[in-house]
């Protein structure tokens, strides 16, 4: 059917080309019988006939023809137009391209964050993560993570679900000796790979039997990207593997894409939970993991089985979660009531982005997300701009083909093809942009997730399209309603100098609106970049850049704490030999890793409230130096403090005026661990440190020699000269050759442990940068061509008022005037939204108010200096008018 | 002399009535016939006869002109000729009218 319509339609289409040929001979040839020459005559022939084309495309309308005919009749137009205006059409597909290509780019984060279920999920909208709600002092504490024995307890006693699996992605050292890599690891219950519909591609998943409780087999399911990294693909089942404590058999390798629930942490091997909880070694007996509730480690997914509502399963749960406090407090003394602690659960949807423990990462995305819709707005608002434009120009011919019976809704429908074709590339060039963004965008967001082709996507170029047609949707309203209002009376005569006045109102809103998202944009833009500077700059108590932390791994050994501690001085005495390590150090506790605590008593108080307040530290002599902790008063450790010296320590100064308000600290005496410990004299004040949290930390933290105290946990930190991230890997192969047996070093960059915690800061910073400025170039770009086309339409007006006397600042006044109309509403505008939303972006701030005069001042200094720019050659342009010529233009 | 408003379909219906002819030569026989007093827009000449076509007032066949060319030729239909009927006695009753008005004294 189409075929043939169409086929119809050339036919028709030659029809009509052979009788205006035949007529324009005709003429010719009357003309010549007149005593012309035949070019004279055909000459003759087509001024009196006029435009071809026009009159085809007239005749066309007059005939009345179906919607497939219209539709390549408008896009025939349309090329033709296109041809024409290389600049009109290369100014809207980069706008839209713009548009569309920040929305396809951030949609494939987003997606990835919150939307995108785990691959071979099967029916993902009914498994959830669960998540348990306690009461603690007064308020309502959400936890992702529970005790084995809990799960035990949960699976056993809720009945609204057919799967309950437990997981947890765990860091272990995967291999032996140099090979030694520290990778994500899932340790999963067997029920887990129920949830899937994966079929190992060789050998085979592990059984409920393989993850029987307090007996989980030693046993290994590959990654199809491990098998293939570390093995080539070559035949593994039955090979050994060490995987942290334990030495495995490779049992199956899993498909390829199988890498657990969590996007940004993919999977390089899974274990059984059971095999793990044995030997973990996190308590004194292997039973304990299953039967005590102490140790918060496990991940829970539940799939909710058929007919059984949310609120239902929420309620279940919450049944066998009392239930299990019950039983816990049966074992653990202390634990709080039901009543008291109020224990309730919640399912919550498969990606954790959108669970109740959202990361900023995510949040932040959202926001971005708005962001890059803004931008698209703003290009919107563009392009339709650009159309009303031209649509003014075309009032003259819009006028002649209703006056000929084109319906209007013929001509709409015109408007909406021709920016509709123009919208196809610019959807290409959005993937194409979306393509080339993405590994900037992954780096930033999901540093850890694999990479996934974006064109061979379906989601996303599914998203990219309905993006496109909402953006065409939108653009078209503008130029429809001015298509809509074409005016047949005096319009086809009077032509289009006079009609140019009409849109200019719904122009200039559209201006309007694109300076104040601009400037809302900007705003954010300003206030993250702060955020991010107040991060950087703050002092944190310790250097970044130079510094490596070594910890000391002990596997498959047994080693006497005397021969740990001497084997850590022969660590760090070759460490100080690799070139541009520039000082070495010992110590217990790494910032945000780990931290330790001890219960301290003083002689004016008897034990200090809330031991978990001051953090400990112990240290060997060169720890402050390698660091880069300063020390405000007193002395530092010196190689004369150990173990059977005089016990001493160090205090920051935040605990120092916590402690002794008003007083000394130096001099003072603590009793750390028991009152009957001995008096440890302060001798000397540091500064405090970020220790567990960026944002408020109290920096209440005391240091001790290592000597003193438990000298053979210590970990190391080196100090580089040069950049420290380039020297990790050589200092990890140099300290891993004096490890013993299966035991192995990771060295990890401080930025390493710094860069996550100010990753959301960073994030929005670059974001709302990179968008702010795209909106800000759209806005002025659309700035630009309206006051350029009002100038030249008003040419002719401006050389009367030029010739009447006008002075040049006059002239630039009427020019000028929407600049000047475009910065102020565009400021009050966008300010006032921006002042609003404020309220929501505050808590991803640092260090910064949404209302920081600041911001708002650079801002406003931006956008006038950009309004500036874009209006200074169309002012220049009118500010030259010459009378003479500009009169004589018609 | 323009073309009052809504008289170019009369005036092509009325040079169809006498026979077939192509477009060409509508606008010379009218040109003609009115001794040269009316002009026919081309611009709005086919235009003019596709709509009429649409509306089958006029039907369109192809055949070879008085010089031996495919040329496309117009009839006036059943309902043409209907409505030229009416259009003419419309006419007629205008320009009685509008010579009335004019006569007055």
């Amino acid at each position: 059917m189409w075929l043939r319509a169409l086929f119809r339609r050339s036919e028709v289409e030659r029809d009509l080309d052979d009788e205006v040929r035949f007529h324009l001979e005709r003429e010719t040839e009357k003309y010549v019988r007149q005593g012309m020459t035949p070019a004279e005559a055909e000459l003759r022939a087509r001024r009196a006939f006029g435009g071809v084309e026009r009159i085809k495309d007239d005749t066309r309308d007059a005939r009345g023809i179906g919607w497939l005919e219209a539709l390549a009749q408008d896009m025939r137009h349309t090329l033709r137009g296109s041809r024409k205006r290389p600049g009109f059409v290369l100014a809207v597909v980069l706008t839209l391209g713009l548009g569309l290509g920040a929305n396809t780019a951030i949609f494939t984060i987003v997606d990835r964050l919150l939307f995108r279920p785990p691959a071979f999920l099967t029916d993902p909208g009914r498994v959830h993560r669960v998540y348990l709600v306690e009461r603690h002092d007064g308020s309502d504490m959400t936890d992702g993570h529970m005790a084995y024995t809990r799960y035990r307890d949960l699976a056993r006693w809720s009945s609204a679900f057919s799967t309950i699996a437990a997981f947890q992605d765990r860091e272990l050292a995967v291999g032996r000796g140099e090979e030694t890599r520290v990778m994500d690891v899932g340790v999963v219950s067997a029920s887990y790979f129920d949830l899937f519909n994966a079929h190992a591609v060789a050998g085979r998943f592990f059984s409920s039997r393989e993850d029987s409780v307090g007996a989980g087999a030693p046993v290994a399911v590959l990654s199809w990207t491990f098998w293939q990294t570390r093995y080539g693909g070559r035949p593994a089942i039955g090979d050994m593997l060490e995987i942290g404590e334990l030495r495995c058999t490779i049992i199956g390798v899993a498909p390829p894409g199988f890498t657990g629930v969590d996007s940004d942490r993919p999977v390089a091997v899974f274990i059984p939970v059971n095999a793990f909880g044995v030997h973990a070694g996190f308590f004194q007996h292997p039973t304990d993991y299953y039967l005590k509730y102490n140790w918060q480690w496990i991940e829970l997914l539940a799939r909710r089985r058929p007919r059984v509502s949310l609120s239902a399963a929420d309620a279940d749960l919450t049944h066998a979660f009392r239930m299990s406090v019950e039983a816990e407090r049966a074992v653990r003394a202390g634990t709080p009531t039901v009543d008291v602690s109020q224990p309730r659960a919640v399912v919550a949807p498969i990606q954790s982005g959108r669970g109740p423990k959202a990361s900023n990462v995510s949040r932040v995305a959202l926001w971005t997300s708005g962001v890059a819709l803004i931008v698209l707005l703003v290009a919107c608002a563009n392009v339709a701009n650009l159309f009303l434009l031209r649509s003014l120009e075309r009032r003259r011919e819009y006028a002649l083909r209703v006056a000929l019976g084109v319906s209007r809704a013929r001509l709409l429908a015109h408007v909406v093809t021709e920016i509709a074709m123009l919208a196809a590339p610019a959807a290409m060039l959005a993937v194409g942009m979306a393509v080339a963004g993405d590994r900037i965008l992954r780096v930033l967001f999901l540093p850890g997730a694999l990479s996934t082709t974006i064109t061979g996507d379906p989601r996303t170029l599914l998203f990219a399209g309905i993006v496109a047609l909402v953006a065409v949707c939108l653009t078209a309203v503008a130029p429809s309603l001015e298509a809509g209002r074409v005016n047949l009376s005096g319009l086809i005569k009077d032509g289009a100098r006079e009609s140019a006045r009409g849109g200019s109102r719904l122009r200039i809103a559209l201006l309007f609106l694109q300076g104040a998202l601009s400037v809302v944009l900007l705003v954010g833009a300003g206030l993250f970049v702060r955020s991010l500077y107040n991060v950087r700059t703050m002092r944190l108590g310790y250097d970044v850049e130079p510094v490596l932390y070594a910890n000391l791994a002990w596997r498959g050994v047994t080693l006497s704490d005397t021969q740990r501690v001497a084997l850590s001085h022969r660590l760090s005495d070759d460490a100080r030999t690799i070139p541009g390590v520039s000082s070495v150090a010992l110590a217990l506790t790494v910032p945000f890793y780990n931290s330790w605590s001890e219960e301290l008593y003083t002689v004016h108080r008897d034990s200090v409230a809330k031991p978990d307040r001051f953090t400990l530290q112990a240290a060997s002599p060169e720890y402050f130096h390698t660091v880069g902790t300063r020390i405000i008063r007193g002395r530092s450790l010196t190689e004369a403090d150990r173990a059977g010296s005089p016990p001493i320590m160090l205090v920051s100064e935040a605990m120092a005026n916590t402690l002794w308000p008003g007083q000394d600290a130096i001099g003072q005496c603590v009793r750390v661990g028991a009152d009957t410990a001995p008096c440890r004299t302060v001798v000397g004040i540091t500064e405090g440190i970020k220790q567990s949290s960026i944002s408020d930390d109290p920096g209440t933290q005391y240091y001790m020699p290592i000597g003193q105290y438990n000298p053979d946990q210590a970990a190391l930190f080196v100090r580089m000269t040069g950049d420290a991230s380039a020297s990790a890997e050589t200092v990890r192969r140099r300290l891993q050759r004096l490890m013993p047996g299966a035991s192995y070093v990771t060295v990890t960059p401080m930025r390493d442990i710094i860069d996550p915690e100010v990753r959301s800061w960073q994030l929005g910073a670059t974001m709302f940068v990179a968008f702010g400025v795209l909106a800000l170039v759209l806005a002025a770009v659309g700035l630009y061509s309206v006051i350029a086309y009002g100038v030249a339409q008003r040419t002719r007006e401006l050389g009367v008022r030029v010739a009447l006397g006008a002075q040049v600042p006059d002239v630039l006044w009427l020019v000028l005037r929407d600049t000047i109309r475009f910065t102020i509403l565009g400021l009050l505008l966008g300010s006032a939204i921006a002042l609003a939303a404020g309220r929501w972006v505050e808590p991803l701030l640092f260090g910064e108010r949404a209302t920081d005069p600041l911001v708002f001042g650079a801002v406003t200094g931006i956008l006038a200096l950009t309004a500036a720019a874009a209006s200074l050659l169309p002012a220049r342009r009118a500010a030259r008018v010459d009378p003479n010529i500009a009169l004589r233009a018609d | 002399m323009n073309l009052p408003q809504g008289t170019l379909d009369l005036l092509i219906l009325k040079a169809l009535s006498l026979g077939p002819l192509h477009g060409w030569a509508i606008s010379e026989r009218i040109h003609d016939v009115s001794r040269a007093t009316l002009e026919i827009p081309q611009g709005s000449l086919y235009p003019a006869l596709h709509r009429l076509e649409r509306r089958k007032f006029i039907a369109a066949t192809w055949g070879a002109s008085e010089n031996n060319r495919r040329a496309k030729y117009y009839e006036l239909t059943r309902a043409g000729r209907k409505q030229l009927g009416e259009e003419v006695d419309a006419w007629a009753k205008l320009a009685a009218a509008v010579g009335l008005v004019l006569d007055m004294t």
